[in-house]
């Protein structure tokens, strides 16, 4: 039985569908069976930023509705063999969908994946409601901006009702502003939020490229995101992750157990 | 939909259960009451019955649908006066028994308060959001003949004074905590929370979102390690935090005067005419 793990923030705009995309990639590049599923129904993103637009028949609510098996509905990426898109639909809004819907699609894909991944709309009504129905798990996003830290914290207050743990991604770091002083670093927003942290993506022009062209950036070149985004879907696989760039003392303490080493 | 006062809320959730509390003739009182909340079980206890008793009642109610409420988080609710000394460890038991957990103590001397309002509330206006998921029946008053007898006290006496509310935080954007008597904060209450009391609050963490204090009253204040919130409300006063104002590092004290809200300093003392207040 897979885990079903949905990308969510609150706020729009903080790259959930770009990290659901990359991670995605990630995971099925470490050779697990992956499902990205849209579920921001009537604004479908997902499959633009995966260059998967044009092999659209059906999509999540034709499953739903019965119009056709959930496997037929499922897209295989151009690239990976053990990677798949469930599109959203253009056409329908977010009531078309039921929680309990959503549930019971999500169990069955579960069944035959072992990640299956469910990009949220943003805000916190119907569509984040039915997003997060079937999810074991919850991957918060949040850039080091207050608004989007205030979304976020009232979505963990939201998801933790719902019995779903959290975990925080901080998107859009940039090193040279938060050593200015001028954006909030890392550790500000973990220290706002009392999350575990999956790690920090860098703000990185190639992300912005790639995507544009309908290509995670993990599968193309060598971008520090890509990196990060990398070593996060290893940290979710349960692999054993690299260590974060760190500075000699403290890998020194790390050495002598000092300090705790992300597992 | 009419709402009472200020209750024992959280959010929205415990307003049917404290409504359904609110004029149960006397001698039909059960010792303890079991109720499914969208947040898990919540159990409410008479604390002037005897702790057989109300252990018994929770165990017949429990045997019921043993199943039902496994691995829920409980909350234990006490009303008219503390918890009886060994009570809370017996509880303890029967919760391990039904692989239960028991995750928060309330107290309250004053169960039906209202009390600044007289009878017009006007506290929180919103619809209850999933209110009760099963209410169990309540029909026996008499306690069935007492299954284990009570432990010895070796308990230590209980953090939970009446009137005083303990809550592990943080209290996140969105989250209303509403408590008639003290409030204790264990957290940061996040910008974007509000956290109101008719007694004081103390908030171990920072202070971050709304708070206000001494509702009804005269007198109360405000402690926190940080003191940085949106807004601070002392009775019927109202402060906003200035615009420059620089993140706080060290525990601040807030309280009320005649003339408006003063913040100063905490150096573990409180102004005498705050004492009174406790």
């Amino acid at each position: 039985m897979g885990r079903a793990i949905v990308i969510t923030s609150g706020k729009g705009g903080v790259g959930k569908t770009t990290t659901t995309a990359n991670l995605g990639a990630a995971l099925a590049a470490l050779g697990h069976t992956v499902v990205l599923v849209d579920a921001d129904i009537g604004l479908r993103n997902l499959d633009v930023v995966m260059g998967l637009e044009n092999r659209i028949v059906y999509h999540v609510v034709d499953a739903i509705q019965g119009k056709c098996t959930v496997q037929k509905a499922l897209i295989k990426d151009r690239r990976m063999e053990n990677l798949w898109l469930l599109p959203a639909s253009q056409t329908d809004d977010k009531d078309a969908v039921t929680p309990e819907d959503m549930r019971s699609l999500i169990f069955e894909l579960k069944t035959t994946h072992d990640f299956v991944l469910i990009d949220c709309p943003a805000g916190i009504e119907q569509g984040f409601k039915n997003a997060i129905a079937g999810a074991d798990d919850a991957i918060v996003v949040a850039t080091p901006e207050v608004s989007s830290i205030r979304d976020a914290d009232r979505v963990v207050g939201l998801l933790a009702a719902a019995d779903i743990t959290a975990q925080l991604i901080v998107n859009r770091i940039s090193p040279k502003l938060v050593s200015r002083g001028d954006m909030l670093s890392k550790n500000d927003v973990i220290e706002i939020l009392a999350l575990e942290m999956l790690g920090a993506i860098p703000l990185d022009d190639q992300v912005i490229a790639t995507t544009n062209k309908g290509v995670p950036a993990v599968l193309e070149g060598k971008s520090l995101a890509a990196k990060e985004f990398l070593r996060i879907a290893k940290k979710i696989a349960g692999l054993e992750v690299e260590r974060e760039s760190v500075g000699f003392f403290t890998r020194i303490g790390r050495a002598l157990g000092l300090s705790a080493t992300p597992a | 939909m009419p709402t009472r006062g200020l209750g024992l809320l959280w959010g929205t959730k415990y307003m049917d259960s404290s409504n359904a509390l609110a004029k149960p003739p006397e001698e039909e009182v059960p010792a303890a009451i079991l109720r499914g909340t969208a947040r898990g079980l919540e159990i409410v206890i008479e604390a002037k019955r005897s702790i057989a008793s109300i252990a018994s009642e929770v165990l017949e109610r429990l045997d019921e649908a043993p199943a039902f409420f496994k691995g829920s988080d409980v909350r234990v609710r006490v009303v008219d006066g503390p918890l009886p000394t060994g009570c809370l460890a017996r509880l303890d038991e029967i919760a391990e028994m039904f692989e239960l957990r028991i995750v928060e103590v309330t107290a309250s001397a004053v169960p039906e308060p209202n009390l600044a309002t007289g009878s017009a509330p006007q506290a929180i206006e919103e619809p209850p959001a999933e209110p009760v998921v099963v209410e169990l029946e309540v029909v026996a008053p008499e306690p069935a003949p007492v299954v284990v007898a009570p432990p010895p006290a070796i308990v230590p006496p209980p953090i939970v004074t009446p009137g005083t509310r303990v809550f592990v935080g943080p209290v996140r954007s969105g989250v209303i905590l509403d408590h008639v008597g003290h409030l204790f904060v264990f957290g940061d209450v996040n910008p974007g929370a509000e956290v109101r009391a008719t007694g004081n609050i103390i908030v171990l963490g920072r202070l971050r979102g709304t708070a206000h204090a001494g509702i009804g009253q005269d007198v109360g204040f405000i402690l926190a390690l940080r003191l940085e919130p949106q807004q601070l409300r002392i009775g019927r006063q109202v402060a906003r935090a200035s615009d420059s104002d620089k993140p706080a590092s060290e525990p601040e004290l807030a309280y009320g005067t005649g003339g408006g809200i003063i913040v100063e300093r905490y150096a573990g003392k409180l102004p005498r005419n705050l004492v009174t207040s406790i």
